[in-house]
């Protein structure tokens, strides 16, 4: 199991940071290190240097501290589920997990507020609040493994960030270790409005490239009363997407409004959690609403109405918790059910405004004949949050380009359509070009000048988010290798 | 879009069999890690990621290192065989994969792969051929055994050796192990040797053919005792096929494929003439149902038989549920919580079955278990192969026990032994009993009470 052999290495480096970080925290060795050359985005692979567990802020800073002056690259990770490559070490990256950095440090009811590190995951945080009444609002699908850390880092979404907020609306105050190895500490722990400039903003949702978080402190929501879920399959992906404009027109802000595609619904059903869903159907709608019981069960009827108005085959309301449930497994687990029906996918992030869906949906059907690979939509249509999942097979040679160019041309569609390029996932390797789709070079190089006064060596995290990477001489390396 | 192009490492397009790493027979099946995408819902899940936080102790780092030695990446070695050798093969990942990812079944195959490419040698081969082919195969020599550890029990030896601190020089799992073992009785077999079928009390309703196991036969033979009581009672005749032997899930686990196939090949034929065939281990029963697995590739003509059987094992719970039992009218006034065995829930999917069983004895009250599907840390001889880790996995599942409870009630000898265990090491006083065992005690007592009345 663990190493009981000492550390048998001649790198300086190596042995250094095993000082540090005590001998049985750092991995070296080639077959211990494959299983992080890539996150939860695969297309890109590479080899870290090392990997490193601290335990605690200290030994993060100390970490950071000897790698920013001994010029060595290096990242943070949390769980490594991310889908677009943010804790891929481009660089041969020293990576420092923070896996090992996972206490909740302290709930504070009171002030609706909970300190904890940053490998703290997600879902943790609800089920160990939940029996006092609390939860934690932000719920990316991979809340069962994700890590808050890893949130703050990608600024993530979920599935009730519709009415909710994404994570940077629930974020309150970060410790941060500095890329050159400072400690410090930003937010006031929920003082509203504090003077200065946003750091919060800015550090959540930097993808990693401005400073490593150590600790968190979140905001926490008491339980709505109460709770209504719809599932609603409808026989033309048009009716269903004018009904998710419908019901948001009609003042009804639900909690989570999600929208599947027949061949992702092929996907969940033929994965572990099936619902029994219809296999012939061409959409279906999840739709849930929340809130103080008064007034919901009105809600509920409007959408019932709403869905029958726009064609609906048929549509009904969970009966009890335990029916709810199902309906989310098969959901959140919807991604990962793509390998029950292709050997590798590639997820795309665009955000279109609501209004647009039927005529993006249906640019994207045209890409997915044209690419000649499937694609599969899951997404948070409330929102206007797509998820285009491009299937393909890495072993035929050719079909990862095509992969790569139809979710590009995916992109491209949501740009086009007054949009953006990324909603929750995060751009890291993934999407750098993309991010010319909708920023200019002067724009993109007002952001690039924001890295460089946080990350001014450059050597954390390199790579990633913006195109162009300019000054770094190691990732134009890279991108000669690659060649 | 040049850039892109320019961006993306391209690994060279390869098929398995040209770079492939694995050159014995018996490959691990490339479909199996096809399905598995990266996604991570399987790392909490894992106890093993749950202790190290390391990917390559994890489900999907554990795919990728099995598939990177297909890619030629890797190769078989000392360093690709830690992490493959310390999956506890919980199955956890399998029920918590969105895509089915059968991480067991490729684990299983990896290790053929490092056995057949480094065979044990010195005393670790020794020890490990003793045991996997000269004892668990062989009935009666390990009723010798058993006689044995009966000698050592009743002759005064054991006491002796408690006393002499003779426990405190061996390692301390075993230390351990020696203060919780049980008791050794008359084995099933040895009982009902002289008939073919044990018939049901009353009117014959179904046949039924009972695996009684190897170890468990020996070791927990009150066990299998309950069992074929609690199956005639309720109407069904017990065959014991004279003929069937160890499971060979031991062997399968420590990359003795052949062994495997050996062994199941004699039960397969051992219990061709059943129609339904009961096991009361959770760990014999799922390596019975994954009997095709084996002949996936080798000796491909068992396969079709190896399905036909695996189709006709249940575990004990789940047959007594479906095929119908008569409630105990006698109480058993006890608090108790029960622990899903790995291999029943994640491997055989039977979770509620044993609980409904439990909860029809009048005066059972049932506390749950918090991570009640959480492995123990037993996993065969998982305990005895990796101690440290086992320990890990031990310590967070006793946390799990409720306080209150006076019983932990299971449905794996393997798990009993390992929470006898854990009971003994952090100083609790719960006593561990096999589902079917209560059940039989609670009939037991309502005899007693009627002959009293």
């Amino acid at each position: 199991m663990l190493r009981k052999k000492g550390l048998k290495t001649h790198d300086k480096h190596i042995k250094k940071l095993a000082a540090i970080v005590g001998p049985k925290e750092i991995l070296f060795h080639k077959e211990e290190l494959i299983s992080y050359e890539s996150d939860g985005f695969t297309i890109h692979s590479h080899m870290p240097k090392a990997v490193v567990f601290p335990t605690n802020t200290e030994e993060v800073a100390e970490v950071v501290k000897y790698c920013s002056d001994n010029d060595l690259p290096f990242l943070a990770r949390g769980a490594g589920t991310g889908l677009s490559g943010g804790a891929i070490p481009l660089n041969g990256e020293v990576i420092i997990s923070l896996v090992k950095m996972k206490r909740l440090l302290s709930v504070d009811l009171e002030n609706r507020r909970a300190v904890v590190e940053p490998g703290y995951v997600n879902l943790k945080l609800t089920n160990s609040i939940s029996d006092k009444g609390y939860y934690y609002a932000p719920d990316p699908s991979s809340q069962y493994c994700c890590t808050i850390g890893g949130n703050v880092a990608e600024n993530a979404g979920g599935a009730h960030c519709l009415k909710y907020g994404v994570t940077t609306n629930h974020i309150l105050g970060l410790e941060v270790v500095t890329p050159t190895g400072k400690i410090m500490e930003i937010g006031h722990d929920g003082i509203p409005d504090a003077p200065g400039y946003d750091l919060l903003g800015i550090l959540t949702g930097s993808e990693g490239t401005l400073g490593i978080v150590t600790k968190i402190t979140v905001r926490i929501l008491k339980n709505p009363e109460e709770k209504q879920t719809v599932l609603a399959y409808f026989d033309d992906v048009a009716d269903g997407s004018q009904a998710v404009s419908d019901i948001v027109s009609a003042g009804i802000v639900p909690a989570a409004l999600e929208m599947m595609d027949k061949i992702a619904i092929e996907g969940v059903e033929s994965a572990a959690f099936p619902v029994g869903h219809p296999k012939d159907i061409e959409a279906l709608l999840l739709i849930e609403v929340d809130g103080i019981s008064a007034g919901i069960n009105e809600q509920i009827n409007e959408i019932l109405d709403v869905c029958k108005k726009r064609n609906v085959r048929s549509v009904k309301v969970a009966q009890d918790d335990e029916e709810r449930a199902k309906w989310w497994a098969n959901r959140k687990t919807g991604f990962g059910a793509m390998g029950t029906i292709s050997p590798d996918y590639l997820v795309q992030d665009g955000v279109i405004p609501r209004s647009t869906l039927p005529e993006v949906l249906k640019r994207i059907g045209e890409i997915s004949k044209e690419s000649g690979l499937r694609i599969a939509n899951i997404f948070h249509a409330g929102d206007g949050n797509l998820h285009p999942l491009i299937l393909f097979d890495s072993r035929i040679p050719g079909q990862t380009d095509k992969a790569l160019e139809a979710g590009s041309a995916c992109l491209q569609a949501c740009a086009d359509a007054g949009g953006s390029i990324t909603g929750e996932h995060g751009v890291g390797i993934e999407k750098r070009e993309e991010m010319r789709f909708v920023f200019s070079d002067k724009e993109i190089e007002a952001q690039t000048d924001i890295r460089e006064v946080f990350n001014p060596h450059y050597l954390l995290n390199a790579g990633k988010l913006f195109p162009s990477p300019g000054r770094c001489a190691e990732v134009k390396k890279e991108l000669k290798a690659a060649e | 879009m040049s850039m892109k192009e320019k961006d993306v490492v391209q690994e060279p397009p390869c098929t398995s069999e040209s770079l492939s790493n694995y050159l014995w027979k018996d490959k691990p099946d490339e479909d199996k890690w096809a399905d598995c995408v990266h996604c991570g819902m399987c790392l909490e899940a894992c106890p093993t990621y749950e202790l190290t936080g390391q990917e390559q102790h994890s489900p999907r780092g554990r795919v990728h290192l099995i598939k990177s030695v297909a890619d030629g990446k890797l190769e078989v070695n000392e360093q690709f065989m830690d992490p493959v050798f310390a999956c506890l093969d919980c199955k956890a990942c399998t029920t918590a994969c969105p895509a089915d990812v059968d991480v067991g079944g490729l684990i299983e195959e990896a290790r053929g792969q490092i056995r057949q490419a480094m065979p044990l040698t010195g005393w670790r081969g020794a020890v490990s051929k003793f045991f996997l082919h000269r004892l668990f195969p062989h009935p009666g020599r390990l009723q010798s055994a058993g006689n044995l550890l009966k000698l050592y029990q009743k002759s005064g030896i054991q006491t002796a050796v408690r006393k002499t601190g003779l426990l405190k020089m061996m390692p301390e799992h075993l230390a351990t192990m020696e203060t919780v073992m049980l008791e050794v009785k008359q084995s099933v077999r040895k009982k009902y040797h002289k008939e073919e079928v044990v018939k049901a009390k009353g009117e014959t309703k179904n046949e039924v053919a009972f695996l009684t196991g190897c170890v468990m036969d020996v070791m927990f033979s009150d066990i299998n005792d309950s069992t074929v009581n609690v199956l005639t009672r309720n109407g069904n005749d017990v065959a014991i096929p004279k003929k069937q032997t160890c499971c060979g899930a031991l062997h399968v686990h420590a990359g003795d494929r052949d062994m495997g196939r050996k062994l199941a090949k004699q039960n397969i034929e051992a219990f061709e003439d059943a129609d339904t065939v009961v096991a009361n281990a959770a760990g014999c029963g799922c390596m019975l149902t994954e009997y095709p697995e084996l002949f996936r590739e080798e000796e491909i003509e068992w396969r079709e038989r190896a399905e036909k059987f695996a189709d006709k094992v249940v575990d004990v719970s789940k047959y007594l549920h479906d095929s119908g039992y008569e409630k105990p009218k006698a109480e058993i006034n006890t608090k108790l919580t029960y622990h899903d065995a790995c291999h029943l829930a994640h491997g055989q999917g039977v979770r509620q079955e044993p609980r409904d069983i439990l909860l029809d004895i009048p005066g059972v009250e049932m506390v749950q278990m918090p991570n009640a599907d959480r492995c123990c840390g037993s996993a065969g001889i998982y305990n005895i192969t990796n101690p440290e880790m086992a320990d890990g996995v031990l310590e967070s599942k006793m946390e799990n026990v409720p306080e209150e409870v006076e019983m932990i009630s299971m449905g794996n000898p393997g798990c009993m032994l390992q929470m006898a265990m854990g009971v003994e090491k952090y100083g609790r006083n719960e006593k561990v009993v096999h589902t079917i065992q209560l059940l039989d005690w609670a009939y037991q007592k309502e005899d007693k009470q009627r002959g009293q009345t």
